[in-house]
Order: C-alpha cells, then structure tokens, then sequence
C-alpha cells in the first residue's frame, strides 16, 4: 500500500510554520500550506530552479519577519484580558497579591540577609583568601587566648603557606580635639594590615612601614564614618593633629565606606603607637598574648595546606619554648577562612529563619492556588464556552498562565516593598548576630530572588490551571454534571488545605516553642534589681590615671558628686556592672588558692568575673547578701585585702563550710592572700542564658579599676541621665561619659536577638495562622455555595438544620485535623533544630505541642462554622430554584 | 476600520483590490496581487495570511463557507470583501486618485502611461 506522504519540502515548509502562535496556526495553518504547495509547484513547472531557491528565501524571511509580531497580538491580548478579569474580580485580586506578596516579601527580606552575609564574597580584594588565626587554651576552655608579639613574629617568619601575617587588637582611646574628649575605638594594627586585607584609603594614606617603627611620630587613619560624621566629612582632614594618650596624633588618611573587621572602629593607629602594645613589658614575654591575627593564603595554598603547616611551625613553638606552652592549657593554633569566621554564629540562624519564611511563601502559594481554582470553577462554564468556540485549550492556558503571570509580578511588586521598608530591622537583627550586617541592602542578587519566587508561583499556578484546562468539554457543558476532572479538583483543593493547616502547624509549635524559650528567659533571676538603676560606662585616658591613687581619687571625686544630687538615693563606682555590652564573656579565667589547702590549679574554679567595686555596689544594684558583710569605708587601700564571693564560687570552693574569715590567693603573678568577709546572690554578668559564672568582687579602694558608675534614683531613671552626663563631665573632663542607660535597657538590650528571633518566627506564625484559617474559611463557603440545590434537596427529604450544620463543619475540620496531624509529625522533626536556640524548653516541650495545635484546631472551628451556619440557613424552597 | 487593525497598508489595499470583483481563495488573491503589480508586490504566504487575519478582524473581508467555484478543494476558504471593505477600498482608491491628479497638476507626471 502507498502511503500518502507529503514530498519533504512541504513537510519542512510544515515545520517552519511552528515559529507561529498556536493559534494562529489553528486557524490558517493548512491553508498556508496548501498555497504554499500551489505556489511550489507552479514555480518549480513554470520557472525553474532559481526562482525556486528565490521563492524559498522569500517565504523563510517573511515567516520569521511576521511570527514575531503575531506572537506580540497574542500576547497583548491575553494581558488585556487578563487585567480586565483581574479589575473585575478585585477583591480576588488583591487578596491574592497580598497573601503571595506578604510570602515573597517574607523570604525576600530574609534572603537580602541570607545573600549579603553568607552568599557574598567579603568586599576586599580577593576576601575570600583572607584567614583568621586563633590559639584557643583547649584544656582550659578558652576560646582564643590571642597571640602575643614574640608569635607573631615567628609565624610571619616560618609560615610558609601565609603571604601576609598581621596583627590586631582594639582598644579605647580618649581623644581629644576641639575642645570636648571623644572615646574612640581604635584599631592597633601591623603597618601592612590594610593591604593584607587589600583596602585603599579613601583620602591620604594608610599605614607604611616606617610608620611602624618605635621612632615614628603617631599617626593615625580614619574611619569613613567617623570622618564624616565627627569631622563633619572636611576635606583638609589629612594632616589634623589631635591629643592622644598624651601624645600628638596627625591624621593621614581615611578609609572607604565599607565594613569594618574584626570590629567597627573610630581611629586606627600602627602597634608602636598603642602604649600597651608598645611597652616593652608586654611585648617580651611569649606569654603576653592579646592580639588578633589574620593572613593571607599563599595563591594555589588551600586551607588543608596552610592547617598543617601552621601546626609544623606551632610544634617547634612549644619544644622550644615549653614554658610559655604548659602542659596543662592544652594550647593550640588553628585557622579558619575570615568568612566562614564572621558567619558562623548567623548561618544556623539565617537558614531557619529562612526556612520559616520559605514555608510562609509555600502556605501562601497553596492558599492562593486555592482562590484560583475556587474563581475557576465558577469561571468553569464560561472557559468551557470559550473552548466549545474554538479557542484551542494551548490558547486558554495561555491564557490564565498569563493571569498568573501578571498575579505573581503584582505581588513580587508589593513584596519587594514589604522587604525595602524591613532592610533597616533586618539590619538591626543581623548585627546581633554578624558583624556583616551593615553590608545588607536589597541588589541584584535580591532582585533575582524575587523574580524567582514569582516565576516559581507563577508554574505552581500555571499548574493549577493546567489542570482545569485539560477539562473535557462536553462533559463540562452539562448542566450540574460532575466530571472526573471535577472530582480531581476538589480533591486537589482538600490537598491544599491540609498542606496549608499543616505546614502553618508547623510553624506555629516552632513560634510557641520561641515564645515560651523567651518568656522563660525573661523570667531568669538576674540577681539583681533593674529597676529605676543607671549605669554610666565610663572611659579614662590611660596615660593620666596610670597610678591607683589617681584613680581612686577620681572615684572618690563622682561618689560625693552624685551624692549631693538630689534624686539619687545610692551610687557606686566600679570596673564594669552586669550585662555590660563592654564585658560580654568577662576577662581570663583566674583561678584563687585557699589557704592551707593545696589542690591542683586545674581543680580550683575558674572566677572569670573579678569586679571591683565601691561600697555601695551592692546596695545600688540590689545584691543580696548572703552572709558576713559588705564592703565599708574602713577597707582602706592599706589596710587588710578583702574579698566577696558569689554564692556560686563560695559553695564550689569551701562546699557547705562558712568560708567568712577563710583567706584566698588569685594565682597570678603579684597575687596576695585576701580575707573572705562576705557571700552574696548569683549575679547573671555575661547574659540571662549564660551560665552563672564564678564571681569575686574587690574593694574599689584595693583595686580601682574605673569603668562605671551605678546610679539608684529615687524617681524615673530615665529623665536623670542627662543630668548624670553633665554633671561627671563636670567632674572630670578628661573622662569620657559613653553610655548612660537604665539597668532595665541594659537587660532588655542582652536579650534583643532571641527577642528578635522570637518576634520574626510570631509574625511567621501569625501569617500562616491567618492564611490557613482563611484558606478553610473560603474552602468551605465555596463549597456551601456549589452545593445548593444539594443541600436544599437534603433538607427537603427531611435534613434538620444541625444535620447541615454537622456536615459542612466535619468536611472543614476532617481536613484540619489531617492536617494538624502531619504537620505536628512534621514539627516534631523539625523542631531539632530549633534545638540551640532554646532555653529551658525542650524541641518536644508536650505544652506547645498540645497549646498549638489546640489554637489552630479552634481558629478552624471558627472559619468553619461560619459558612456552616449558613448553610443551615438556607430556604429548600429558594435552593431548589437558583441553580 | 477598527482601531487594533492599524492603519491600511499598500498590500492590505492590494489584497482588498483583489478581491473587489469577486471572492478568491488564498492562492488567487497571491496569484493577482503578483500580476496586477507586475511583479512589485511580492505576497509570501505569511505575510498575506497575517493581512487576512487582520482584514478578517477589523471587518473588512468575510470568509465563505462554500466554495465559488464548483469542483474546487472543499477545503479551502474563500473570502469576501464586506460592505465596510468595500468602502475602505473605495475611499483609499480616491485617495490615491487624489493624489495622481496633484502629481500631474504639478506636473511631475505628464499623463496616464503604462508605469515603465
């Protein structure tokens, strides 16, 4: 048998057609092709081979001259309509953009974090070959101990895989220029340091070599902000002397306006001009460690290479020098890439707050799939229509494809907005966590996350209109008939509600969880009494209150100030207060021998908190006293050293035994015996989920140490802090006032990230909680309104209203409690991760477990009763007629 | 002329022309421009189908179930020009008068001639 099969050049002619709309094609295609076959035959017969190659070019050119144009009409209608549906149905409309564009704003805000902190290269040339030492006391349990010079010196001489070893440390200065006394934060570093890190100056220079020598006259660089925000942004900066340390510092250069590391400093100025730095006394002994390091990778060195070289060069450290090595600090070296370093604290966060918003965006994709199939199903006879027309069903779902489109731009719109307006709190949030968070700002990367999300709605929702457009027409047409589609639908709908009630489970138990972590946080006995206390961090130069006498003189100076105030019922001065933001992990662990009993150093507790403070510290801050007595007057600096001890410390020391009138020793270098004469409460210093450190606390008068000053106030703190800063000023002009604020705001701002945290998850669960109950809410209302003429036909045969009201609440709550069931499951393996973040509460505390549940449950109950009742209400009569 | 036509280009006017004495299928009103034109105007199927939908859009033309003439492909379509096609063609064609007579009052042509 033959077969009738096209000669190839109207086969390709065929092919070439596709360039065309479908539509388009539909309508004209076989037509096209058969004046194209006329058309062959006529000039390959009539005028040969050329022409025919002529007529081929022709016909080529013109189709793809024209398709796009087609294309274009097509489109531009379906936006036409699709924006004169979307005006006709506005309230469908904007509840769609607002749900989807609350879920894309949600996850655009969190990933404007996401992809400045972890996701962006470090903004310095080559960051990320930038790495960070550190030489951490493992058996003592210090972190990073720091490097003293003498290390320094030989990394930078034996490491073979760092190009650029430099050193760090910041310290406060007081500086003084026109006329007032500025504490600033000031960056001690190598005189390569800023090429290490490949930073040019803004203005002038940074540091050279000769700057950095023990001869050179004190210069210092700038920080972009503090240029242009103290100096006003002058110009003719370069060259300004100001008094530092009681020494002439020149200005020669400022930095650029990007983030500054390790940390955000004022000033920076070369090692040799640091006082501390720079005194022989702690540059000679190996022992003296305190700086930062940072180097640079060799190029074609990777972080293994430079690990193991590094250890190489520490082992021959510790057989040459074993003393400065003991046995028992365990010390050790390791480096880590500076970007991995300044983020480890923020990714577990950053990727679960991530996740929270990303299941937000998903509730709101359900629930907005939801409101399309429900609008479609009313469109359903109106698509059916347009099919049984003639528009092919590629046509239609181009059609809502479009519609989908232009939902998913709207809302990609407004939530760009939302994420814009919350780049400040969520810059305030990362800075709890990272010091990278100035660096967060919405770019191009953002704006790709954005199109993302609404391109990933936008399929999600083509989906869903696929498969209405897949509809059997015939089948459609018939009046009141249930189709298999139908019943795909509806169950896809049932689907998306149990997703939507489900994954908002979720993240409410993980809110709840957050919340009752805070609420206990917050219920933690600081030990001590906030309320109506004002702390003042205060900073002194150096170099003019070098001598104890000179800086218990000044103590004594603010006491009888402040207490001639009226307002002021107590006052205190001493080295720092708790929860101070300046002394957050409190200083090297010292370890304090008791008398007539030798135990090993390692078995004594370590005391990281050594206060000293004035008489009426613990009067001013509300410390209990537990036994013996506090500080007085009479414990001059001459006479008998005293000590206090927390609850903590006394009982691991002395156990049950009353240690008032025990002495003890701090095992330090110039270290004296010191009679206990009193016990006082845990004082939570180093933060509210801190564990209670081992404190002791020294007589002002015997160590001062000046760093604050506590104030208890007879009426509201806060109107006295102004009053406070200008009379210490007064006192004191060569002391530096740098925060005033209540202990209250001193509390409130220990706990700001988890109370950040908790606040972000809350209004992610509030957003899933409203979503999904609205979502059944307008499921169920839907569902009453197609079942009409059903419902009425029951209640004629006899069904009471209850019956009604029984069915339609148990489809709703059927749906809810399939739901909650998979989302609790969900939860409960999710929840571990919130694990860290917790405190006092366990991931699979059984409260929230059965609280959350329980507030969803109910929320449904509501939504559902609501088109229960009312189609309880309906009058069989009227029912029976309306369809 | 409905406004998402767009204005009447010379090979719209060209096929309107074509089938102003009678209706035609596609392949005829391709043959006659191409002849009428001498050769000038060069229809290729997609152009000419892009014209015919436009043309069928705006109202100016009407597809004709039956075939016009007997013993034709049953499957093609023939079109008609409409009352408001006619209209269109008639007033391009005065337009065009118009201006031919301008050209020889200017004297920019002499006479009617065979274009050559």
């Amino acid at each position: 048998m033959q077969t009738n099969k096209p000669p190839l050049s109207d086969r390709l002619y065929r092919s070439l057609l596709r360039v065309l709309p479908f539509d388009f094609r539909t309508e004209f295609g076989s037509e096209m092709e058969e004046v194209f076959r006329e058309q062959r035959e006529e000039t390959e017969h009539q005028k040969g081979f050329r022409a025919l190659i002529k007529m081929w070019w022709a016909t080529i050119t013109d189709i793809f001259r024209m398709a796009p144009r087609e294309h274009w009409s097509v489109l531009s209608m379906d936006a036409k309509y699709a924006l004169r549906m979307m005006r006709k149905n506005f309230g469908f409309t904007l509840a769609a953009v607002l749900i989807l564009g609350l879920g894309i704003g949600a996850n655009t805000a969190i990933f404007s974090i996401v992809n400045s902190v972890l996701l962006k290269p470090l903004p310095y040339t080559d960051g990320d070959r930038l790495v960070i030492l550190r030489q951490p006391e493992t058996k003592l349990g210090t972190p990073d101990a720091g490097f003293s010079v003498g290390e320094i010196q030989d990394y930078r001489k034996f490491s073979r895989s760092l190009k650029e070893v430099v050193e760090y440390h910041n310290m406060t200065f007081t500086l003084y220029g026109k006329g007032a006394a500025y504490r600033v934060r000031t960056g001690v570093v190598s005189a390569s340091f800023f090429d290490a890190l490949g930073v040019r100056p803004f203005l002038g220079r940074t540091f050279v070599k000769s700057d950095d020598q023990a001869s050179a006259d004190p210069v210092l660089v700038l920080s972009y902000e503090f240029w242009s925000q103290v100096e006003g942004g002058n110009p003719k900066i370069i060259g300004k002397r100001y008094e530092m340390n009681d020494r002439v510092h020149t200005v020669i250069g400022v930095l650029p306006p990007i983030p500054q590391y390790p940390d955000e400093n004022d000033v920076y100025m070369p090692t040799t001009s640091c006082p501390m730095r720079a005194n022989p006394e702690m540059m000679a002994p190996r022992t003296h460690r305190m700086m930062n390091v940072f180097g640079r990778l060799k190029n074609g060195e990777t972080l293994e290479h430079s690990r193991a070289d590094l250890a190489q060069v520490t082992q021959q450290f510790h057989k040459a020098y074993p003393d400065a090595y003991p046995e028992n600090a365990g010390l050790q070296t390791t480096v880590s890439l500076l970007r991995d370093d300044l983020t480890s604290k923020a990714r577990p966060l950053l990727f679960l707050l991530w996740g929270a918003a990303a299941f937000v965006l998903v509730i709101s994709c359900a629930n907005v799939a939801n409101l399309i199939m429900a609008r479609m199903s009313r469109r359903e006879h109106e698509l059916m229509v347009r099919t049984a027309v003639g528009a092919g069903s590629g046509r239609l779902l181009r059609q809502l494809l479009t519609e989908s489109f232009f939902l998913a731009l709207l809302a990609s719109g407004f939530g760009l907005l939302f994420a814009i307006g919350s780049v400040e709190l969520m810059k305030d949030f990362a800075g709890q966590i990272t010091p990278r968070a100035r660096e967060i700002g919405i770019d191009r990367g953002v704006l790709a996350f954005t199109i993302l999300c609404a391109s990933a709605t936008t399929i999600i929702f083509g989906s869903v209109a696929a498969i209405y457009s897949r509809q059997d027409v015939s089948s459609g047409l018939k009046e009141g008939g249930r189709t298999g589609s139908e019943r795909e639908s509806v169950f896809i709908r049932k689907f998306l509600i149990t997703a939507q009630v489900a994954f908002s489970c979720v993240l409410l138990v993980s809110a709840g969880l957050m919340v009752r972590s805070f609420v206990r946080l917050m219920r933690v006995n600081p030990g001590f009494v906030p309320e109506r206390v004002l702390a003042v961090r205060l900073n002194l130069n150096g170099d003019r209150f070098q001598k104890d006498e000179q800086r218990f003189a000044l103590g004594a100076r603010i006491l009888s100030k402040l207490g001639t105030m009226p307002g002021v019922a107590t006052a205190a001065v001493s080295s720092s207060f708790p929860l101070d933001e300046d002394n957050q992990y409190g200083g090297r662990p010292i370890r304090f021998q008791v008398e007539g009993n030798i135990r090993p150093e390692l078995e004594l507790a370590p005391v990281t908190a050594v206060r000293s403070a004035s008489t009426d510290y613990f009067r001013t801050l509300g410390i209990t006293l537990l036994s013996g007595r506090t500080f007085r007057n009479s414990d001059g600096p001459k006479d008998n050293p005293v000590i206090i001890l927390n609850r903590a410390f006394a009982h691991k020391t002395f156990g049950n035994a009353d240690p008032i009138g025990k002495r003890v020793k701090p095992i330090v270098n110039d270290g004296v015996w010191m009679t206990v004469i009193g016990v006082v409460g845990d004082v939570k210093e180093f933060g509210l989920n801190a564990e209670t450190p081992y404190q002791v606390y020294i007589p002002f008068s015997q160590g001062p140490s000046l760093g604050s000053a506590l104030i208890r106030t007879t009426m509201k703190s806060e109107t006295m802090a102004d009053q406070i800063r200008r009379t210490l000023r007064e006192v004191e002009p060569y002391m530096a006032v740098v925060r005033v604020e209540t202990m209250e705001q001193v509390r409130a701002k220990s706990v700001a990230s988890p109370r950040t945290l908790t606040d972000l998850f809350s209004l992610f669960a509030v957003l899933a909680f409203v979503i999904a109950i609205a979502g059944i809410g307008s499921m169920l209302a839907l569902w009453v309104r197609e079942r009409m003429r059903e419902t009425g036909i029951r209640m004629a045969l006899g069904a009471s209203p209850s019956n009604i009201l029984n069915s339609v609440i148990s489809e709703g709550m059927t749906l809810t409690i399939a739901g909650l069931f998979v989302g609790l499951v969900v939860a409960f393996f999710t929840t571990r991760l919130l694990g860290l973040l917790l405190f006092q509460v366990t991931p699979t505390d059984p409260m929230t477990y059965a609280l959350m549940p329980l507030l969803l449950f109910v929320g449904a109950l509501i939504a559902c009763y609501i088109p229960a009742r009312r189609a309880a209400k309906i009058d069989p009569q009227i029912a029976l007629r309306t369809e | 002329m409905s406004e998402t036509s767009g204005p009447l280009t010379p090979a719209m006017f060209h096929v309107l022309l074509a089938l102003s004495d009678g209706d035609k299928h596609g392949y005829a009103i391709l043959k006659e421009v191409a002849e009428h034109t001498e050769g000038e105007v060069q229809l290729s199927t997609g152009t000419l189908y892009g014209i015919i939908k436009r043309l069928l859009e705006s109202g100016l033309i009407r597809e004709v179930r039956k075939p016009a003439i007997k013993n034709d492909d049953a499957r093609r379509r023939y079109y008609h020009l409409t009352e408001s096609g006619r209209e269109i063609a008639v007033a391009e064609a005065k337009r065009l008068e118009r201006v031919v007579l301008r050209a020889r009052s200017k004297r920019l042509i002499q006479k009617l001639s065979p274009a050559r």
